[in-house]
């Protein structure tokens, strides 16, 4: 027994390493299980509420009040650019108007980026609206160039964006003249360019085509600009396509938080393979 | 003074990137504590550390494993107080046990999320070694401006 107690004794800083490396594990653990969702988002108000303080020191005021009210602007041709694509691309696939119940132009969020971090241990977006002002998981974040990516966490006053060009982030997308639909996904590399994969070699798609969301995402609304395709190289089934991103990330200042697309519906028949009919 | 290093590298310096790297005055920190005050020390203070930058900026458990290897690690640099190291030999062991404690943190953290992408070998070996000449550079400026003359007493 003595000896244990020696041995303890002696190895006391390697003991001390193995504890704190265990609780640092089991703490990854409880986080992949969701447990400190509260305190993350905890974390990201005061985070977000000092970066906003330290950047709002920049900001001359004349010049913010002339950002938002060409933001406003901006919005309300976005809203009429938007449904106007829509539309058209309805006509064209001989679908009607205005079936889509998904797309709510009005009630779009302004909200200001008030934390930006791209680097190799962070990279997101922090906006200053939250639960507060209806801000939910899951909703889609865009300029009016185009998509800028989607809400991961919300606190009361603030939401973390995952941007586009995060590896984790993936969105289908379909193009504006072949109507060919892929899976859009960041690898890496350039802020500026994009991957679409999962485009079989038989499809018709050609550079210079748009590439916008498509209804088969389950966040995005559909018809919101992505990017355009810059390059398009054959592989064994699919092609491999890189894509311009249309929005520009290291001068965004102002986004829209898009209503949260709801479609029950779906969400049923997508996780219940075995029921026949949904009333 | 532990959170205010802590708040300085989160709202400071992570916004001072070079090839998507930033110096951490967390590693700074931790290996100044494991010069002066041991390594069972250096590895409690990264573990807190790790815990606040955690909460601040999300993954808590990677952070407080990144910080706490970089703490241990640091603590084989310490130098007793009753050594008859000079000021000259401490200072070495600090910037040793920073390129360490910067390059461990890294590599830990680089394992266990890799937002942009990067190729792991890159990742790990440049952007760790880059990290930790950074972390160096701002141990050399922590010296030069208050350090030295704790490493005299």
């Amino acid at each position: 027994m003595p000896k244990f107690f020696t041995l303890l004794f002696k190895y006391k800083a390697f003991l001390l390493f193995v504890l704190y490396c265990s609780i640092a594990l089991f703490f990854i653990k409880l986080e992949d299980e969701g447990a400190f969702d509260q305190l993350s988002a905890g974390g990201s108000e005061f985070s977000a509420a000092i970066n906003e303080q330290l950047i709002g020191y920049t900001w001359l005021l004349n010049v913010r009040n002339e950002n938002e009210q060409l933001m406003r602007v901006n919005r309300d041709m976005m809203m009429t650019l938007l449904k106007s694509e829509t539309s058209a691309i309805d006509e064209r696939n001989r679908q009607k108007i205005g079936q889509d119940s998904t797309f709510n132009a009005n009630g779009f969020i302004m909200a200001r980026v008030v934390d930006r971090k791209f680097s190799d241990r962070e990279n997101m977006l922090v906006i200053n609206a939250g639960w507060s002002r209806g801000v939910k998981q899951d909703m889609t974040v865009l300029v009016p160039q185009g998509l800028v990516g989607r809400v991961i966490a919300v606190s009361e006053n603030y939401a973390k964006v995952m941007p586009i060009i995060h590896t984790d982030f993936k969105a289908s997308v379909v193009s504006d003249s072949s109507n060919t639909m892929g899976i859009l996904s960041w690898k890496g590399g350039s802020e500026g360019f994009a991957q679409v994969e999962h485009i079989p070699i038989s499809s018709r798609l050609k550079v210079h085509e748009r590439m916008l969301t498509s209804d088969f995402s389950t966040f995005a609304i559909r018809g919101i600009p992505v990017g355009r395709v810059v390059r398009i190289k054959p592989d064994k089934l699919f092609y491999n396509i890189d894509l311009r991103l249309a929005v520009d990330f290291s001068s965004l200042t102002y986004v829209l938080v898009a209503p949260l697309k709801i479609e029950p519906e779906k969400a049923v028949i997508l996780n219940d393979s075995t029921s026949t009919q949904i009333p | 003074m532990l959170c205010i290093v802590t708040f300085v590298q989160e709202f400071g310096l992570s916004r001072f990137t070079l090839l998507e790297v930033f110096p951490d005055a967390l590693s700074v920190f931790l290996a100044f504590i494991a010069v002066k005050k041991g390594q069972k020390t250096s590895t409690t203070f990264g573990f807190a550390a790790g815990l606040v930058a955690g909460i601040i900026s999300g993954h808590i458990g990677l952070h407080m494993l990144a910080n706490t290897s970089a703490g241990f690690l640091a603590g084989f640099f310490h130098t007793p107080d009753d050594s008859h190291a000079t000021i000259k030999q401490k200072i070495t062991r600090f910037y040793g046990a920073v390129m360490i404690a910067g390059f461990a943190a890294n590599a830990i953290m680089a394992v266990g999320y890799n937002p942009l992408g990067l190729p792991p070998e890159y990742r790990i070996v440049t952007l760790g070694v880059l990290e930790a000449l950074l972390s160096l550079t701002l141990a050399i400026l922590a010296n030069q401006l208050f350090l030295r003359k704790s490493f005299a007493d």
